[in-house]
């Protein structure tokens, strides 16, 4: 009975999952057509004839009706092809594929950077709220928060590759080569991470204050248990539900949002390759692109999701009662 | 056993470890410049390596170093000079004869280079490739009946009709280039897009998309053009600010620069700083087919109302040359004397009232966005007001904007500020205002037919004096519209190593990696 409640809490989540990816990815197909251009300008030039771009679309298959292309996309998706390069004939998903780690080594990199230490943060205002050590990561947190992270990414690259030359500005450094590829790692998973350290710190220092006025925290007080491991061991835990709800989307988002590091940093991401082939209207990459980073925004939100079910006792026991979805 | 390090030890640990870095942690990237090769920013990756159907300049800077023509660009000039050829001779007005060197051969052991491949490469753009489309660059080609084997290295280029244009468009340029027939035949019209075989100075030793590109010196080239650097390595960055601050920390030893953060990059101890006048064209003008646009004295009225200097100093910085007329100086047909049209705020009131508008009118002006457009839509919009003609700045997107060329799109504009690149010969320039562009790139729809002819005429002169005189006539028609308010021919600012001297051709666009040499002190 319980492993059954289980299976539909888990089967609801999977499908309306699915939903979410299919449904993303129509809306994204239907919405790159709608606004005006073609690659056909960006390869031709600005001032191609209208017999030039009728025969390079038609050349690229961009003179079949919509819905058709949408159809066609679906279709070869089931047989793992996200179709090719407009400009080159290269198949999407090598570029997808050849994209997404460094990415991802971005995303979790900047992830990892921010839990470090967004949560020693929190621990420590949480500690004595209304203190000076408070009132210090109050203000670096919001200052981390809302200062753009290309605003910090130029000023990163301003005084450690400019000035002293510490690490590189481009790329991600030479494949096969960790060490490299960690040295290029650095600066924009630190300008990435800023904004989320101070989340991270904002968030759990609520839930930790929360949970530290509970009732059964106020026992362990009256029971002489330590303040350091009052706050370690009984309000972390339950504290931290929130947060890690809240890091799944933003992984999600790290995947997707990685944008303006990418670019600024030139990294050879899937942020980066879906905004060039927006810019250029290379429709097989813009959809491809897009496709992997739904799907994997989906399935980290369903990874933190059920995550969540499972650290959260109320969850489990829901679950377990069946009357889960 | 448990480690509690004093502050003391902290202290000590996080200094030893600062000092580390700051002595001996500087990265590679930073590492003192090798002479023999050098790294270059691109704007792009490169895209389509095939000559007859590549994607703009990156692709052909790359192309040309790998791929010989029978002539190719002299370093920093329009004028071209023998390359894979050593005779080339125009024999009448529709036929070139060429004599290919001996000892050329393409790289791969895809054999000698013979005048076959010459007859296959140029042919290609006449003829539907194997889906049965034309090629992108057809349009280069298009006055080419045939090409005909007379030996292994010789061969007669026929014409349909004279094209002067010929060389400067097609056999110096991109379309001009020399594939291999075998390699092309092995390896597919797909894989050519991917894999350039050539016989020129440089081989394409690796192509990581989207990280980098390395040309190698090619040690079996047999031509006439010497490269100076061993290796080239490209890095596509998109972003102007980043190759920016790459330039400055040292990653890169040279970048296409804004001409405004010319004098700021200067100042660095080894950078080098090279401005060359562009053959681009920058203009604004009406849609003369929509009133009150299609009276000439509104027009005019506009032209005296625009303070182009002002727009120069406050967009431009007051760095970019002004362009009185459709063709840069240094192109053939440069109008010298064309008038320099000053503001005149009472004539163009007077103009306006006369034209029945004397408290001016509202319009809107299309622009692609980006901060320097903007900047000079802003000034004509202040221009304008001081006259009553209250104008809305429209902003498009980039490949927005440019959608306006298709599908008879430009009906609807009403003033628009344009940007087209230019090429090396003026009836490059002159096609876009043809009656025949209209509902495509003219999007002034501007229709004259003693323009039309003139254009026509320029395209199959042979005679340079001749074709100066058209293409002035051709400027004088378009400056009595009134329809076109040159702004500027631009400017491309480049910044280099100071040991390096770049090899740009006059349009900036265009590089010659072959002419890239080491600068004498």
């Amino acid at each position: 009975m319980r492993s059954a409640s289980l299976q539909i809490h888990l089967a609801f989540k999977l499908t309306t999952a699915l939903l979410a990816v299919a449904g993303s990815v129509v809306l994204l197909l239907t919405l790159t057509r709608l606004i005006p251009g073609d690659p056909a300008t960006v390869i031709l030039g600005s001032r191609a004839t209208p017999e030039a771009v009728a025969a390079l679309n038609a050349r690229i298959g961009l003179d079949k009706p919509l819905i058709e292309q949408v159809f066609a996309f679906f279709r070869r998706l089931f047989s793992g092809d996200l179709g090719q390069d407009v400009f080159n004939g290269r198949p999407v998903l090598g570029l997808v594929l050849g994209a997404l780690p460094n990415t991802a080594a971005l995303a979790i990199s900047a992830m990892l950077c921010a839990i470090a230490f967004g949560v020693p943060l929190a621990l420590l205002s949480a500690r004595r709220p209304g203190g000076r050590v408070d009132r210090l990561v109050a203000f670096l947190s919001v200052g981390f928060i809302s200062t753009p992270s290309f605003v910090v990414s130029v000023f990163l690259l301003m005084v450690f590759s400019v000035t002293l030359r510490w690490f590189p500005v481009l790329g991600a450094g030479e494949s096969g080569d960790l060490g490299d590829q960690l040295w290029h790692l650095v600066l924009p998973t630190a300008a990435l991470a800023a904004g989320w350290i101070g989340y991270i710190a904002r968030l759990l220092r609520s839930s930790l204050l929360e949970m530290l006025g509970e009732n059964h925290i106020r026992t362990l007080r009256a029971y002489g248990v330590s303040e350091a491991k009052i706050l370690m061991k009984y309000a972390l835990k339950p504290a931290v539900l929130p947060t890690v709800a809240v890091v799944g989307m933003g992984f999600g988002e790290l995947l997707g949002g990685a944008v303006f590091a990418e670019v600024i940093f030139n990294r050879p991401g899937l942020g980066s390759l879906i905004y060039d082939a927006i810019r250029t209207r290379n429709y097989p990459v813009v959809q491809g692109g897009v496709f992997v980073i739904v799907l994997l925004y989906v399935l980290t939100n369903l990874i933190a999701d059920l995550s969540q079910s499972l650290i959260d006792p109320r969850e489990r026991a829901r679950l377990a009662s069946g009357r889960g979805q | 056993m448990t480690f509690n390090p004093t502050r003391r030890q902290v202290l000590l640990g996080g200094a030893s470890i600062a000092t580390v870095v700051a002595l001996g942690g500087v990265h590679p990237a930073f590492a003192a410049a090798d002479r023999s090769k050098i790294t270059v920013r691109v704007d792009k990756d490169l895209s389509n390596l095939d000559p007859a159907n590549r994607s703009g300049p990156v692709d052909l800077n790359v192309i040309w170093s790998v791929q010989q023509g029978l002539i190719s660009f002299k370093p920093g000039s329009t004028e071209w000079e023998f390359d894979a050829a050593e005779e080339l001779e125009q024999v009448s007005d529709t036929e070139i004869r060429f004599k290919l060197r001996s000892g050329l051969a393409f790289t791969g052991g895809y054999g000698p280079l013979t005048a076959e491949d010459v007859k296959f490469s140029f042919e290609r753009f006449i003829k539907p490739d194997t889906e049965g489309k034309p090629v992108t660059y057809a349009k280069d080609w298009s006055a080419l009946d045939r090409v005909e084997v007379t030996g292994p290295l010789e061969g007669r280029i026929i014409l349909k009709n004279p094209a002067p244009a010929l060389y400067t468009i097609a056999l110096a340029d991109g379309s001009g280039r020399i594939v291999s027939k075998k390699a092309f035949e092995a390896l597919g019209e797909k894989a050519i897009a991917t894999t350039l075989i050539g016989s020129g100075p440089y081989i394409l030793k690796e192509w990581t998309p989207r990280e980098t590109f390395v040309l190698d010196i090619n040690p079996d080239y047999k031509g006439p053009i010497k490269p100076h650097f061993q290796q080239i390595i490209g890095k596509p960055i998109g972003e102007q600010k980043t190759s920016e601050i790459a330039f400055q920390s040292g990653e890169i030893d040279f970048t296409a620069i804004d001409p405004e953060n010319g004098k700021a990059l200067a100042a660095l101890p080894d950078a080098s700083i090279t401005e060359i006048p562009a053959i681009d064209y920058v203009w604004f003008g009406p849609n003369i087919e929509k009133a009150p646009f299609d009276d000439i004295r509104v027009r005019q009225a506009i032209r005296y109302a625009v303070d182009i200097d002002a727009i120069l100093q406050g967009a431009y910085s007051g760095l970019y040359p002004r362009a009185n007329a459709l063709l840069a100086p240094s192109l053939l047909g440069y109008w010298k004397d064309a008038p320099v049209h000053t503001r005149d705020l009472e004539k163009a009131q007077s103009l306006l009232a006369e034209a029945g508008h004397p408290d001016g009118f509202k319009t809107k002006l299309t622009i692609e966005a980006n901060a320097r457009y903007e900047a000079v839509a802003q000034i004509i919009q202040a221009n304008l007001a001081e006259v009553g003609i209250e104008v809305e700045i429209e902003a498009l997107e980039s490949a927005a904007y440019w959608a306006l060329g298709e599908n008879d799109a430009s009906k609807d504009l009403e003033l628009s500020l344009i940007k087209y690149n230019g090429k090396f010969d003026p009836g490059f320039q002159t096609q876009w205002f043809t009656s025949a562009q209209v509902g495509q790139w003219n999007w002034q729809r501007w229709k004259n037919a003693d323009f039309d002819a003139l254009h026509e005429k320029g395209g199959v002169t042979v005679d340079p004096a001749e074709r100066e005189k058209i293409y002035i006539e051709a400027q004088k028609l378009l400056d009595d519209s009134a329809a076109f308010i040159w702004i500027t021919h631009n400017l491309n600012a480049f910044a280099s190593r100071k040991w390096l001297k770049p090899g740009v051709l006059p349009n900036g666009n265009n590089w010659l990696y072959t002419a890239f040499t080491e600068a004498t002190a």
